[in-house]
């Protein structure tokens, strides 16, 4: 953005100077000059060609200038429009209508190991500008490409400032190894090493542009890494001319999106009474739901502080206890310029961001330099350095209660309970009334548990590149990624789950992690005549080496010292992850006649990571691509401006399969000999020679198209991706002595169709754009070890085997019972059979294998946690200096495993108000259908997980919008600032679902993918309203 | 390979060639290949063997499976938790309601081949090792005598099993092994006890305190040989452990259990498991798992509840105390005070008990073979052999130790019911009781007079179902 503006002003300049040399003429031409809209355009350039004179056009369009005679030239350019050349003829008037240029066909896109025109590509490759990426106030730029992208899908599993969002380029293609894409920051490979989101570590504002190379074509570059999709993300750098100083800072407060209604103190007290009575009636044959405390199991006993419901009255929404208004703030300050040989750039941040939830946030500082010297004719050399320090203020935030999760802990300990009790202690449940949960103060947590993380960043990187002859180039670059973190967790004695006083506890982690690279390239580029061919070739190591040392601590004499130092240190562990990438790569382009377009590419890739007897891969691609609109028969014709046909066909592979994998080991299995701990090894892998990356084919066919004067921009993609030989732990037999064992086999295929439209509705001085995307994505898993095997997964550990991967579905899709309805009476009962057990009010299963029982054999596919669709859609309006952005996301056809309903439905944890007013109480008032009755440990097991605890998470979201405004800069010169833009942001502002929780982007499993969109109460999305400014002088 | 040198050369690094550069070993992982090298590496070899009674397959912290098959299968216990679709798969082993996926058999399988696994990687390779010869005996019979014991434990539970004698390296290659008969499993037990009880030691120092002598062998195989109704091997294998006089009955029966007890003064216990609290990993989980569900009480100390429920007597077993009986109280508790001083009703195991400890970090070690057994084991063998005369004052010695009275049966079928009964009392909670049942031919009898839906053949466990699924060669037992 501040080139656009930094541009005009040298460009001024130059027309100034242009019109005192100016002589005087003969003939005088005069005209205006507007674009396709009608709209005047001013400060067009009019030159008279094959000489220096020239003229621009003033506010209202017109110009004027004086030329030697009827064979005069006149040429009209502006920026982002086509130039126009015009013999005068014996006319003195000539108006013009300047086509805005299709400028997205020459803009510069970012690929591996060099860079390409748009219009030559033959890959699938989205870029996105800077302005784009600073538009929503968040932490990391991963939370910004949301709804950007075709193919890309970004999910924020956590809103916790920093927090994790999961990133899927075309689908999930690994069952067991990763599914993240390869980032490249300034050519530099990086991985996710250091603590919570590595993206945290660099501040949006200084990102230049980011490619999502999604194709094989694009990716194959990046063998053995590539097929997960990558994505470059190229920082700001200096240029010629004028120093530039930038501002951009911004302020605001966040807010929770969405509340969740629960019951109140009285109403959780009646569900409480009802759900005892009911588990003693259903398991005391001989009880009377008169029966005193004192003749019940503790599971039924009336809790004393319940017994009374009507006294209670609304108590305690413990969720205002812990969700905040939070301050969220950024600065940057910039710094650019040069001369023609030596350019620079250097820029400062700070980004403070509190969480929603008391006691939590983000703070960073950021840093980037960089430099490039053009030190000899031949030669130049560069460097670029990006440090950052992270610290963040953590909680256990969406774990189980029993472990200090904040948010389950909120939404789970009574409403009778008060905040703070009269003598100023925190309200807790501890102990727990009997038979029942304890609940710690989740204001308590908050405020006593302490997790305070930071890491020092420094990715840095030097290249030098030599000039063999005009075409022929040499680079040479070496460059680290360094890491150091550092992770504290304190739990004090006064904090425990169960009892008045806990066993205080502390945690220590340090890490290191050193990632350095380098990579030797040769390019040569050159055109002859009608053909143009880019080679380029090279050889590349790298070596990534981690060592986390974690410490803990027990036995604290008092909580005086809240770290490993005040207390017994009990157990240490040091963990070292080392592995290595030698690589050969070669890529050649070819151009015909600026039509036909050939691409093939070739990657070797050896690691450490594979089995000794595979250590070497090879990764091919090749592609294609017709530029069908330069061809001469298009040329007569003026709706398309350009279309391009591309296909492409090639292998990646997924190295992200772990280290050592491929080597027997032994794990630590101590006993207590002569009654002291003693300790024991035992083998704990199989040794697999062969074990290796994990392969993908992916075809892809492309389409560019631009109509109507390039004012309507299509691309859509067709992809099929098949992954082979993925990372498998299969089951293996007892009998080996080993449970499982890490193989190479299986196959999962992802196809879907990505579409990509950009229109320019209205141009002039009212502009109106639209950037709009929509991916169809659809996945299946084709080959497991056995057609019958089932790999079953849960989040969090909370209810096992929510979620099952198998042949024939996708992965990771929600796997249980199916639930048929509530039983009504004991008639229906008595004719279904499957349920002898049940009681009216219970939840009715569907008897899948028709055997009259039911069990675990009945369960099927309920339900899958991936979209059959997302999209973003996107707009921006300009009148003048003013503008506005709107921006939408969403995703459709998927559902989430609420598991905040399914943890009680028993009166043993709070529950939603929805819980109380839709269950069943009796046949006339049966509620939705869906909730039974309320009931603690009832025969029929009620809370077995089911379709029941499945929900639509369907949702469109208006993610931001933004009004902004940018001064005149006859006011702004005034006092000395080039550009001085203001705006107003408001981030999340509203989501269309049906869901209930707190967010549908949901996914209580982070990165795990086999068991994404399962809910037990997650950190949410914070909404925000920030105000922000840019200077530039 | 050329092209590869070259760019290697202009790397200009310290890369002396492609294959040691991507040759990276783990630094913080020990590997299989430098392993089994020294006696230390053997020793360690072998504790890790030991360390499979933790296992949740064995006896877990508490909670293992051979709890939840050897005592709440029984009359002896039942689970006092809530019906939730997680508990259920203990009910199933209450209600004798048995799916084939219950986890409960799924562990005892792996992990009782997970044991065999590690002593058979040290079998296969300790005969070409070159280490002391005493160390080298003992181990290797430390590693017989554990396969022995997790082969015998298999084959009670499962009868035919898959027969592993030497460790697997291809995680394919049981495809092809089926179950063998159980004779044959035996024959290798047999054979592994009477190897072990020739290569371990007499006496086990206190330093060495956990593990196996030859008594323990010994012991192990008279019981192999009841198992199998060998009755005379049996009797003369017992007798030789008791004629040793390395071991007797300690006068007061709850010190067996003490954790206060030390090694050196518990003349009783041949193998217990051995558990340490402390917060290392090696803690006994009785406490907590074996309390009351859902109660907490200063009975129970800081961290005791609330408990879990597993293994609640049922009134049965209590009823089976004669009066008098000294071991009642170690045993049982009838009664607890809660939090709010109200004495509730519920019955609850306290033999293993240990107040004022963190929950899950018991000492209290638990008993696998003991001279108890050795007395009461020694005595079937002679009345199975038509000498119920020749047994009773085996009995007596227990019993008079209980602080009961002489038996004064005389006839064989009496003296039967009457070890039935003192080994009830006796091992009450030691996961011996489903394995007594089922030796005598008992379980169906006994526990169908008892209202329970037991069936001929539950006297074996069902084939897991994830072993069945994984290779389907394997057959599944009758009635399954």
């Amino acid at each position: 953005m501040e080139t656009l503006f930094t541009g005009k002003p040298v460009w001024w300049l130059g027309i100034c100077m242009l019109l005192l040399t100016t002589p005087v003429f003969a003939q005088t031409i005069t005209g205006s000059i507007s674009d396709a809209g009608g709209g005047k355009l001013p400060g067009v350039s009019v030159v008279l060609k094959g000489t220096q004179k020239g003229t621009s056009s003033n506010a209202d369009g017109a110009y004027s200038l004086a030329v030697s005679g009827p064979t005069s030239t006149l040429v009209f350019s502006y920026v982002g429009y086509v130039s126009q050349e015009i013999q005068v003829g014996d006319r003195t008037e000539i108006n013009v209508t300047l086509a805005e240029d299709n400028k997205s066909l020459h803009e510069v896109v970012v690929v591996g190991y060099g860079t390409q025109e748009k219009k030559d590509l033959t890959g699938a490759i989205s870029s996105i500008a800077a302005k784009d990426i600073v538009k929503t106030p968040v932490s990391g730029f991963d939370q910004a490409l949301q709804g950007q992208v075709a193919g890309l899908q970004i999910s924020s599993s956590s809103g916790a400032p920093g927090g994790n969002t999961n990133i899927l380029i075309r689908g999930i293609g690994s069952i067991s190894g990763g599914n993240e894409p390869l980032f490249v920051i300034d050519g530099f490979p990086v991985s996710g090493a250091g603590v919570g989101n590595p993206l945290n570590t660099i501040s949006p504002n200084d990102i230049e542009s980011i490619d999502v190379l999604k194709d094989a074509s694009a990716t194959a570059i990046y063998g053995s890494r590539g097929s997960n999709g990558v994505i470059i993300v190229t920082t700001k750098r200096g240029k010629s001319g004028k120093a530039q100083i930038q501002v951009d800072a911004y302020a605001g407060i966040q807010q929770i999106g969405h509340k969740i209604q629960m019951m109140n103190a009285e109403e959780f007290a009646r569900f409480t009474i009802d759900g005892r009575n009911n588990g003693y009636l259903d398991n005391v044959p001989t009880g009377k739901i008169t029966d005193p405390n004192s003749m019940r199991p503790a599971t039924f006993r009336i809790p004393a502080d319940l017994q009374n419901p009507a006294a209670l009255g609304e108590g305690t929404d413990w969720q205002d206890a812990i969700f905040r208004n939070a301050s969220i703030r950024n600065i940057q300050v910039a710094a650019s310029g040069g001369n023609e040989n030596v350019r620079y750039a250097i820029s400062a941040g700070y980004f403070n961001q509190q969480g929603i939830i008391i006691n939590t946030g983000l703070k960073r500082y950021s840093f980037r330099a960089n430099a490039d010297a053009k030190v000899s004719k031949r030669l130049t050399v560069g460097v670029s350095l990006l440090p950052s320090f992270t610290s963040q203020d953590n909680l256990p935030f969406s774990g189980h209660y029993g472990g200090f999760g904040i948010i389950q802990t909120a939404m789970g300990i009574s409403p009778h309970v008060p905040v703070y009790r009269p003598d100023g202690s925190y309200g807790n449940e501890i102990p727990a009334p009997e038979g029942s949960a304890g609940f710690q103060s989740p204001v308590k947590i908050a405020n006593e548990y302490k997790n305070p993380s930071s890491q020092f960043r420094l990715l840095g990187n030097t290249y030098a590149e030599f000039a063999i002859s005009g075409s022929l180039k040499f680079r040479t670059t070496f460059g680290a990624d360094l890491n150091y973190a550092k992770n504290q967790i304190w739990i004090p004695s006064t904090l425990s789950t169960s009892a008045p006083v806990g066993i205080a506890s502390a945690t220590a982690t340090r890490s290191e992690n050193i990632n350095w690279l380098n990579e030797n390239t040769l390019s040569y580029k050159k055109t002859f005549g009608k053909h143009t061919v880019d080679l380029v070739g090279g050889f590349t190591a790298q070596r990534e080496r981690g060592d986390v040392i974690t410490a803990n601590a027990v036995n604290f004499p008092d909580n005086l010292i809240p770290n490993i130092n005040g207390g017994t240190v009990n157990s240490g562990t040091e963990g070292i992850q080392d592995y290595t990438i030698l690589s050969l790569l070669a890529r050649a382009n070819y151009i015909f006649n600026d039509r036909y377009l050939i691409t093939a590419t070739l990657r070797r890739d050896g690691s450490s990571r594979f089995g000794e007897n595979n250590r070497w891969g090879t990764f091919p691609s090749a592609s294609v691509g017709w530029r069908v609109s330069e061809e001469a028969f298009m040329k007569t014709q003026h709706f398309i401006n350009d279309l391009k046909l591309r296909a492409s066909y090639g292998l990646t592979g997924n190295n992200a399969i772990g280290n050592y994998r491929a080597i027997g080991q032994l794990t630590n299995a101590n006993y207590v000999i002569g009654d002291a701990l003693t300790p024991g090894l035992a083998r704990s892998s199989f040794s697999n020679g062969q074990l290796g990356w994990e392969s993908m084919k992916q075809l892809d066919l492309g389409l560019d198209l631009s109509v109507l004067d390039n004012r309507v921009n299509l691309t859509a993609d067709l992809y099929e991706k098949r992954n082979t030989d993925m990372l498998f732990n299969i089951s293996t037999p007892g009998a080996t002595g080993l449970s499982n064992a890490v193989v190479n086999l299986g196959e999962v295929q992802n196809k879907g169709l990505e579409l990509a439209l950009m229109t320019r509705n209205t141009t002039g001085v009212f502009k109106w754009t639209t950037n709009a995307n929509i991916t169809f994505n659809r996945n299946k898993v084709l080959a497991m070890s056995t057609d019958a095997e089932r790999i079953f997964s849960s989040a969090n550990g909370q209810v096992a085997n929510t979620h099952v991967t198998q042949v024939g579905s996708p992965i990771g899709v929600f796997f249980g019972r199916r639930q048929l309805g509530i039983f009504q009476t004991e008639q229906e009962i008595a004719e279904y059979k499957a349920q002898p057990l049940a009681k009216p009010g219970d939840v009715k299963w569907k008897d899948i294998d028709g055997n009259g029982v039911i069990n675990d054999n009945d369960r099927e596919v309920i339900g899958s946690p991936h979209a059959k669709y997302f999209f973003g859609f996107n707009n921006t309006f300009s009148y003048k200096n003013l503008s506005l952005d709107i921006a939408t996301n969403g995703m459709v056809g998927y559902q989430i495993y609420d598991g905040t309903f399914m943890i009680n439905n028993a009166g043993v944890q709070n529950n939603t108000k929805y819980v109380y007013d839709h269950r069943w109480i009796s046949p006339e008032q049966p509620g939705d259908g869906r909730f039974g009755r309320t009931i603690r440990g009832g025969k029929n097991t009620n809370t077995v997980y089911s379709s029941q605890y499945l929900f639509n998470g369907s949702y469109l979201r208006i993610r931001n919008v933004t009004l902004a405004y940018s001064l005149p800069q006859t006011l702004t010169q005034r006092v000395g600032l080039q550009n001085v833009r203001i705006y107003a942001t408001g981030t999340n502002l509203f989501t269309f679902t049906g869901y209930r929780g707190y967010d549908p982007e949901v996914s209580v499993s982070n990165d795990n993918l086999l068991a994404s969109r399962s809910d037990f109460g997650n950190y949410p999305i914070a909404r925000s309203f920030t105000i922000g400014i840019n200077l530039s002088f | 390979m050329k092209f590869k040198h070259i760019s290697l050369a202009i790397l200009a690094l310290s890369v002396s060639a492609c294959s040691d550069f991507l040759s990276v070993l783990p630094e913080t992982e020990r590997t299989v290949e430098n392993f089994y090298k020294t006696a230390a590496d053997y020793n360690t070899a072998v504790v890790g063997t030991y360390a499979t009674f933790k296992h949740a397959g064995l006896y877990g912290t508490g909670g293992g499976s051979l709890i939840w098959l050897g005592e709440v299968s029984t009359d002896n216990t039942e689970y006092g938790y809530t019906r939730t679709p997680v508990s259920a798969i203990g009910f199933e082993i209450e209600d004798l309601n048995y799916s084939l996926s219950n986890t409960y058999f799924r562990d005892a399988w792996q992990g009782h081949y997970q044991g065999i696994g590690r002593a058979n990687a040290i079998l296969d390779r300790i005969a070409g090792a070159e280490i002391d010869a005493a160390l080298k005996a003992q181990y290797e019979g430390e590693a017989r005598f554990l396969r022995a014991m997790f082969y015998f434990n298999l084959v009670q539970l499962f009868g035919d099993v898959q027969l592993v004698k030497t460790e697997i390296n291809d995680p394919y290659a049981t495809a092809g092994i089926l179950r063998s008969p159980a004779s044959e499993v035996y024959a290798l037990i047999e054979a592994d006890l009477a190897t072990a009880s020739e290569k371990l030691p007499a006496t086990i120092t206190a330093a060495n305190a956990g593990r196996a002598s030859k008594w323990a062998a010994k012991t192990l195989l008279a019981k192999v040989y009841l198992a199998q109704k060998k009755y005379a091997p049996a009797a003369v294998v017992l007798k030789e452990v008791i004629d040793a006089n390395a071991y007797k009955l300690m006068p007061n029966y709850s010190d067996v259990f003490a954790a206060s007890t030390s090694f050196a003064n518990n003349k009783e216990v041949i193998l217990a498991v051995q558990n340490k609290g402390g917060q290392i990993g090696q803690g006994g989980g009785f406490y907590s798992l074996w309390t009351p569900f859902g109660a907490i009480s200063p009975d129970f100390g800081i961290s005791g509840g609330p408990g879990d429920g597993v293994n609640k007597p049922t009134a049965d077993l209590i009823g089976a105390y004669e009066a008098g009986d000294l071991r009642k109280v170690t045993s049982v508790a009838t009664s607890y005070t809660n939090a709010s001083g109200m004495v509730i009703n519920e019955p609850y195991p306290v033999k293993f008990l240990q107040t004022g400890i963190i929950r899950g970090e018991s000492d209290v070690d638990y008993p696998i073979l003991r001279y108890a057994d050795v007395l009461l084991m020694y005595a079937e063998a002679l009345n199975e052999q038509n000498q119920p005369a020749a047994s009773l004052p085996l009995i007596n010695q227990v019993r008079k130790r209980a602080g009961l009275s002489e038996l004064t049966v005389s006839t064989q079928a009496d003296v039967r019911l009457a070890l039935e009964k003192e080994r009830r009392v006796e091992f009450a909670f030691e996961s011996q009781r489903w394995f007594d049942l089922k030796r005598t031919d008992r379980f169906v009898p006994v526990m169908s007079a008892k209202g329970y839906p037991a069936k001929a053949f539950q006297n074996l466990y069902p084939i897991p179902l994830r072993e069945i699924e994984l290779n389907k060669n394997l057959t599944q037992n009758t009635g399954y």
